[in-house]
Order: C-alpha cells, then structure tokens, then sequence
C-alpha cells in the first residue's frame, strides 16, 4: 500500500512529521489522546471563489470518542454495506433522471418524463404545469418531487390541494412514488416533512402563521387557477410562504386572460414578463388579446409547459359513437307535452328570473329521462306552492299523467343494450331518481348493478368501484367529475340522458377513454324523438361532433364562452324563447356554429 | 441495483445482523428478525423501551421478501406463494403426516404471522435497510489476518496503523451530484492511498489482534491525521472542474436580475414608506429564495471510518 501505486492523476504533497519526531507516546491507535467534547462544526470555508465547502466529520468524532471506551465497534460487514448502500443511492449525474431506477413499477409517458426534464433542467424548479385534463400532471409532479427527494434536495414539502382531492393526492404518491406524504388532519401534521392539505385549511388560522413561519424545500399547488386573483387571500398566502421549488398545476387554460396569466406566473417568478407596466405594455392589446404572440411564447415557455393530446405521442384508443333513437310511448309522450305546455305558460309569466326558468326546463328533461325524476320535482314544485294557488291543481293534473306511465321506453331500450353488449357497461344518468329506478329495474331483470355518485364518500367510492371491477356487469353512475373514478377496464358507456354542458359529456366519457385504455370505447346516446334531448343530442353530436373531437380544443372554447354566459343557461332561454321546432333547430344551429368558428379560430396558429 | 443486487444485500444484512433464516430462494428469503434489526426496521420504539425496561424476553417480527422484479412478478407471485405456506409451516414443525392431502389451511396456524412485502431498488423496505446499514456500519477497529504457513514463530511482523476515512462529496446548487471516496492515511508515516477502501475489501480482516504482531509506533494523531486527509481531498476537488458552479452562479445572477427589475420600480413608485417597506420585505424574501435555491456549494461528509492495522511499515 504505498501512496505511489495510488492512481490519482496528481501526486499528493505530504506535509507530515517525519515519524522521528517526539509525537506523544502512543503506541497504537487506540490511544490517540481523547478528545472529550466533540469539535464545533468547522466554519465553511472557500474551495473555489463561488463556492463554500461544508465539512461534516461526525463519525470521525464518534471514531475518537469510542476509541477511548475502546469499542464498541460495528461490523466490518455493515461497514462495506454502507459504501454500497451510499453507492447504489449516489447521484451520479446533474441531469440524468435519477428517480427512474427507483420506480421500477411506473412506467411513465413520453411526455411526461420529457416534461420532467424540462422543469428540473431549464425551468429550475419553478414551473405551471398546464397539461390539458387527463394527460397525468399529478405523475409529472410526482416525477419532479422525487427526483429533487431522491437528490436530497427537497426535504421539506407542502402540497395544496382543494379539500376533495387530499386522500387521492396522498395515495397516488405513496403507491406510484413512494412518497411518504401525510395527509393533514390534526396541527401535529404540519410537522411531518411532506404534507397534503387543502388550501382552505392551510390559509386558516392558526396553521397560517406556523406555515408562514416555515421553509418549504418545495410548494405544489393543484387547481392553482384559483389563484389568478392577486387580491385574494389565497394569492397573498401563496406569495407569503417560503419555498425553494414551486410548481403550480392547472388544466384551465390560464392564458386565456393575459391579467390572469400574468398574477400567476408573478407568483412563481416576479418579473419573468417584466414589471407589470411592462407586461401591458409588451404583450397586452386587450384582456383577451395578446400582442407580440411570439415573444410572449417565449416567455411563457420557460415558466410554462401544456401538453396537448393533439401533441401526439400519446395513444388513445377510437371512439365510436352510436345515437339509439326511441320513440316514447303514447302515456310518455302525453306527460312530456303537458309538461312543456305547462312550462311554456309558466315561461311567460316569469320572464326574467332566469333561476326558475332554468327549473322548469329542467322539468321537460327529467321527463326525457324517467317518470321518477319528474315525479320528485313536481311534488316538491307542489309543496313550494301557495296551498290556495290555481297552479297546484295544474301540478296535480301533470302528476295525473304520470300516474297512467307503466313502463319505461329508455330502461327497456337500456336493457337490451346491455343485453347485446355482454361486457361491463357503465350507465350514466343525470338524476338520482333515475339512477335508483335503474338499478331498481336491473335488478328485477337479475342484472347486477352499483350505484356511484357524487355524494358517497371516498371508502363506498372505492368499494362501488371494486364490484363493479368484480362482480356486477353494470354501474349505474350520476356523478362523472370530481375525483379518482377511473374505469379503464370498462369501454362501454351509455348515455341514458344528457347533460347540457358538452364538457360534463367529455368528464363522463374521460372516465374510461383515458390513458391505460386498451380497448376502442363505444358510447350509446339515448335519444327521444319529438323532445329537447333530440335537439341536444343533435347540437352535440351531428353539429359540433364533440364527440369524436379531441377534448383540449374544446375545454378552451367552453371556457371562454362560460366567461359570457353559462352554455346551459344560453340552452335554456333558446328553448323557451323558441316559438316552434323550426326556429328552435335554427338558434340551436347557430349556437352551434359560433362555437365551431371559436374552434377555428383557436386551430389558427 | 437489480433484483439479484438487492437480493444479495438483503441477505448479507441479515447474517451480519444475526436474524434468523427460515426459507430463502432466489426470489424470496423468509426471515426471522434479530432483536437489533427488529429495533431498526420495525418501527416499534413503544415496544422496545417496554422489552428494555422490563427485561421482557422480546418478540421479534417474522417477514417474508419478495425480490422479484417488475417482469418477474407474475411467476414469482404464483410460485412463492405455495412455497411459503408450505415450507414455513415446515419450519415449525406443524406439518402432519398426510398433509399433502389436506387442502392448505386458510388461515397460517401456529408460529407466529408473517408479513409479505415486495423489496426492490426505491421499496421503503430497502430503504430502511440502507439506513440501518448506515447507522450500524459507523465505527470499525480491525486486524489484518497475517498469512497463513510461511511465519515464522519466533519472529514479529511489523503493522501499521491506518486511519480509513469513507468520505462523500456533493456537489449541489439546484441541482446535485456526488462522488464517493474511500482513502485512508497511515498513522504511522502519513503516506496517503487513495484506493485505500477499495483493497482494504480484498483484505482478510479480523476483529482481535493476530498473534506474532507488534504495532508501530502512530507518527500522527488521529486529528492531525483525519486533517492531513480532509486537506488532500481538498486539493483534490479543488482542481476538479467548477464549471457547473459558474453556471449555477449565473443562473443565480440571472434569477436575481429578474426580481430586481421587477421590485425596484415598484418600491420607488410606492405611495407610502409601509408599502415600500412591505415590498422590500416581499424583496429579500425573493431574494433569500434564489439564494438558497442556486447557491453553489461542496459538502464533504463522512460516512464512516476506521483503525486498520496492516502488516508492512508504510
């Protein structure tokens, strides 16, 4: 063992006492005089004009200390152990995804370890994930977490979220990362080095003050688009907490308002569009319109990355479409033109008060749907009215209508959809007193059926999940938003009515044509000839063809007309102001066309 | 590490912490834990400060790893499983004549339960294990084993203490890298070798001192000794290349740039010295941030080190 054989490229100067030299008595190392008190961390000194060195020799005092007690000592297998464990977990590279070789049981996307890169590389940590719905921001963020976690850069986590969304968040990264994360129930939680909780819990005292006074190696914030808003508190808060790394996810895209933008990249990082008389200046024509396009491109590329499905890369299996028409029978048809006469007269009177026109346009649906539903807001319709008013005695004669209804057209057409489907099927409706009819029904028929909405909590979620996965051939679903209901392993959907709102259409689908589909999906449109449902399918399907339409472009074009007015709202009043069929498949028509202008639009680069 | 790395690790764990191996195959191991690794995998410091403070004859958990990988777990989960309750139960005696024919118990009888896990590179099992490994494997004294046969009984070899020092260095700003070296520096002459840890592997080494062995006389104190080492690894990294941390400086000007152009104007143009004041607060605290995020520094660390006495006068 002699320093020359060592293979270092410079040779190492010695400044040792030659061993001559009276050095205290010792005999063997064992000996080496005591230090009693382990030294003071020594001060950081410079290694290189930019850069301090931080020396920590704790087992090397720990080394003098058991010398003196003469043991006790390790064993020389853990001690090799060690250098293997520190070699296996060692971080070889700047770049290089670390994280990967620690997460054999996830395999992500293309795009997502692409997008991984780029916000630990060029983005330095502070980014908005802005990936279009159903594309996994959560795995990216996940990916960008353990990597600074596994580089020992980021201890310190706090990840908000809105209320409904903690338990998942929680579970997705424990299961698919293997991230510790707690979820924050009680004060003592805040302690714990990575912590879910939701946002109005945290802005709250007293855990706004114990987390204002804490440094966060790393802030996620999920649905950061609620943040867009520099004068509320939420943003305050934000802007307040002390974080290294930020990433601020959202699938809203933020740019339609340049305002909106700007507050939200400000938060992440101040200045990165120039001061805010700059920012108008440069890139404002109007809230809505941007100038300089191509500058402002840039900009936002660096603090912002939105993956599109259009993008390609990812594969997403076809969707096919099949519209079912159905005639109601004759008692049906009766109760749904008393229905909409009783409506229309009622239209008249309250013009104006747009919250019970909706009501009653609600009513025509409910009886496209079954005479269940109808028939529970119609006695509630009853209770709310004056005992003396005319209108019950109107109220009563519809409920009359109902009473001679014996079957219904769309359950049986559902049945033998099902029946001719032979597979898992999943049915959505948008009243749960059809959902109970439904299942009610299928069961009379010997179908297994579950029931799933909004209202169950995360455990009967779960569970109704589980038999539908198992044991029942259909689940019967009210609720398609909201969190964690991923039924890849089913491809069948069918509309037993419809919502007015083509982006609850695209939720209810996206729960099963989403990323781990292997199979192409078919949706069934129920469609009652002669009511609204025809002119709505015939919005959705035939004119905008949403469909088949690759979901990113359209969120963006419902999101900017909601800015208006509600797209349910503009349907309602279209129904009520049409004085006949002609001129309501005209206005509907054009409805239909301004939204696929707002399209082109959107496609014009 | 691959699933064999692992594997193999996991199992020299277990033998160097004495628990107890009930089964094992090339994809699992079926464990009974040592009262020490039961301290440091188990979680349970309630029930250990019990077993310490009664003297209660301690209960140690029972495990049983899976090592297959991601690709190998369809199989490995079909075979291990009938292996387990078979041979386990073996283990403990409670397997009857005829028990082919019986149908397998629902439920493990006897013996105490085992817990299934899958371990696997990035497994939290793992991890736990690593920094078991890290704590247990701190501190070391040891001997190297003369040869065997060609001594001559009547005469003393010559041995030389070493101080072996395992040090880790990281090299981080926002992002991070790490290099690992394992030198040791004789106690005796002061001479520096820098593959130290790497022969020291190849070694035959022993707790208790050989017979027919004198020990030198140090030269150096363990202080003077572990300073000399820090200082030439010093040198070392000094002449690595810092380009990374320049560019980690820019980045920090750049970032800092940024938040200037962006608060001066501001705080100039407010309206009252509290909204100056509250901007310049909002400021530092930016500030403070890029700082701690791009800041480029060394950190130079022991993992562990050790007295090794080894023949020769170096």
């Amino acid at each position: 063992m002699h320093p020359g054989s060592s293979p270092g490229p410079e040779p190492i100067p010695h400044a040792f006492p030659p061993a001559s030299e009276p050095q205290a008595a010792e005999t063997s190392a064992a000996s080496v005089p005591p230090q009693p008190q382990p030294q003071p961390q020594a001060p950081a000194r410079k290694i290189h004009p930019l850069v301090d060195l931080h020396v920590d020799r704790a087992p090397l005092e720990e080394l003098e200390r058991r010398l003196e007690r003469n043991g006790p000592w390790d064993d020389w297998g853990l001690y090799q152990m060690h250098w293997e464990a520190e070699e296996a977990t060692r971080v070889t590279d700047f770049h290089e995804l670390q994280c990967m070789r620690l997460l054999p049981n996830l395999t992500p996307l293309p795009h997502q370890t692409e997008t991984a890169l780029r916000v630990l590389h060029v983005m330095r940590g502070r980014a908005i994930l802005a990936d279009e719905v159903g594309l996994g921001k959560t795995i990216e963020a996940g990916l960008v977490l353990k990597e600074y976690l596994v580089r020992g850069l980021v201890k310190r986590v706090l990840i908000l979220v809105p209320a409904s969304l903690v338990l998942q968040w929680v579970r997705e990264l424990n299961s698919k990362f293997g991230i510790p994360a707690t979820a924050q129930k009680k004060e003592y939680h805040w302690n714990n080095d990575i912590v879910v909780a939701s946002m109005d819990t945290a802005k709250r005292e007293p855990h706004r003050s114990s987390l204002l006074d804490a440094e966060y190696d790393m802030l996620i914030i999920d649905e950061a688009h609620k943040l867009k808003n520099k004068r509320t508190g939420n943003y305050q808060f934000v802007n307040d907490l002390r974080k290294k790394y930020c990433l601020l996810l959202t699938a809203t895209p933020v740019q339609n308002d340049l305002n909106e933008l700007y507050n939200l990249i400000t938060l992440l990082k101040p200045g990165q569009l120039g001061g805010e008389g700059d920012f108008a200046s440069n890139y404002v024509a109007d809230r809505r319109i941007a100038k300089n396009e191509d500058k402002l491109q840039e900009a936002l590329g660096q603090v912002m990355i939105r993956n599109r499905r259009t993008d390609g890369g990812v594969e997403f299996t076809k969707r096919f479409v099949t519209n079912v028409p159905l005639r109601l029978s004759p008692e049906e048809m009766a109760l749904y033109e008393a229905v909409t006469k009783y409506v229309r007269e009622h239209a008249k009177a309250e013009r104006g008060d747009l919250a019970s026109m909706l009501s009653l346009v609600t009513l025509q649906r409910e009886v496209c749907s079954s005479r269940d539903a109808v028939f529970l807001t119609l006695i509630n319709l009853f209770k709310k009215t004056a005992e003396d008013s005319p209108l019950r005695a109107r109220i009563w004669e519809l409920v009359e209508f109902i009473k001679q209804i014996k079957a219904n057209t769309k359950a049986e057409k559902t049945m033998e959809l099902i029946n001719r489907i032979q597979d898992k099927t999943i049915v959505f409706t948008e009243y749960r007193a059809t959902q109970e009819y439904l299942i009610r029904f299928f069961k009379e028929h010997d179908l297994a059926a579950v029931p799933y909405r909004g209202g169950m909590n995360r455990g009967k979620k779960d569970w109704m999940m589980d038999l539908f996965k198992r044991r029942a051939q259909v689940m019967v679903a009210t609720e398609a938003g909201g969190e964690g209901i991923n039924l890849q392993f089913a491809h069948n959907i069918i509309n037993f009515d419809l919502p007015w709102n083509p982006m609850r259409v695209e939720q209810r689908i996206g729960r099963v044509h989403r990323l781990g589909q292997t199979e192409d999906v078919q949706i069934y449109n129920l469609c009652t000839y002669g009511t609204i449902e025809e002119h709505i399918v015939h919005l959705l399907h035939e004119k905008i063809n949403m469909f088949e339409m690759v979901i990113g472009e359209l969120d963006e074009i419902v999101e900017r007309m909601e800015r208006e007015e509600p797209l349910e709202r503009r349907l309602a009043q279209i129904m009520l102001e049409a004085t006949d069929e002609a001129e309501l498949r005209q206005r509907i028509d054009g409805l239909g066309d301004s939204l696929i202008r707002q399209m082109h639009e959107e496609k014009k680069p | 590490m691959n699933a064999k790395q692992v594997h193999k690790f996991v199992l020299s764990y277990l033998e160097a912490t004495q628990c107890q191996i009930l089964e094992k195959s090339p994809n699992h191991v079926i464990v009974k834990l040592s009262p020490e690794a039961d301290r440091h995998l188990t979680n349970r410091p309630y029930y250990w400060s019990f077993v310490d403070r009664t003297g209660a004859e301690p209960e140690t958990m029972t495990f049983s790893w899976q090592f297959a990988t991601a690709e190998g777990e369809e199989d490995s989960a079909q075979t291990a499983q009938p292996q387990m309750g078979g041979t386990s139960a073996s283990a403990y005696g409670i397997v009857a004549g005829g028990a082919a024919q019986q149908p397998p118990p629902l439920f493990p009888q006897a013996g105490p339960r085992i817990l299934r896990e899958d371990v696997y590179f990035g497994s939290g099992r793992l991890a736990q294990i690593f920094d078991s490994v890290r704590e247990g494997g701190r501190c070391i004294t040891l001997f190297e084993e003369p040869p065997r046969g060609r001594l001559d009984p009547f005469s003393s070899n010559p041995y030389t203490a070493w101080l072996g020092v395992n040090f880790k260095v990281g090299y981080e700003c926002d992002m991070k890298r790490e290099e690992l070296y394992g030198w040791g520096i004789s106690l005796a002459t002061g001479n520096i070798d820098e593959r130290f840890f790497e022969k020291l592997r190849e070694r035959r080494l022993t707790a208790k001192l050989p017979s027919n062995v004198h020990l030198l006389r140090n030269g150096l104190s363990l202080r003077k000794g572990m300073t000399q080492l820090e200082h030439a690894l010093e040198r070392r990294i000094k002449t690595a290349d810092f380009g990374w941390a320049v560019e980690a400086d820019e980045r920090r000007m750049d970032e800092m740039k940024r938040i200037e152009a962006y608060y001066e104007p501001m705080i100039s143009r407010a309206a009252t010295d509290e909204q100056a004041e509250a901007l310049r607060t909002r400021f530092r605290q930016r500030e403070a941030e890029i700082d701690w995020q791009y800041r480029p520094r060394v950190t130079l660390s022991v993992m562990n080190c050790g007295i090794f006495h080894l023949p020769g006068i170096d």
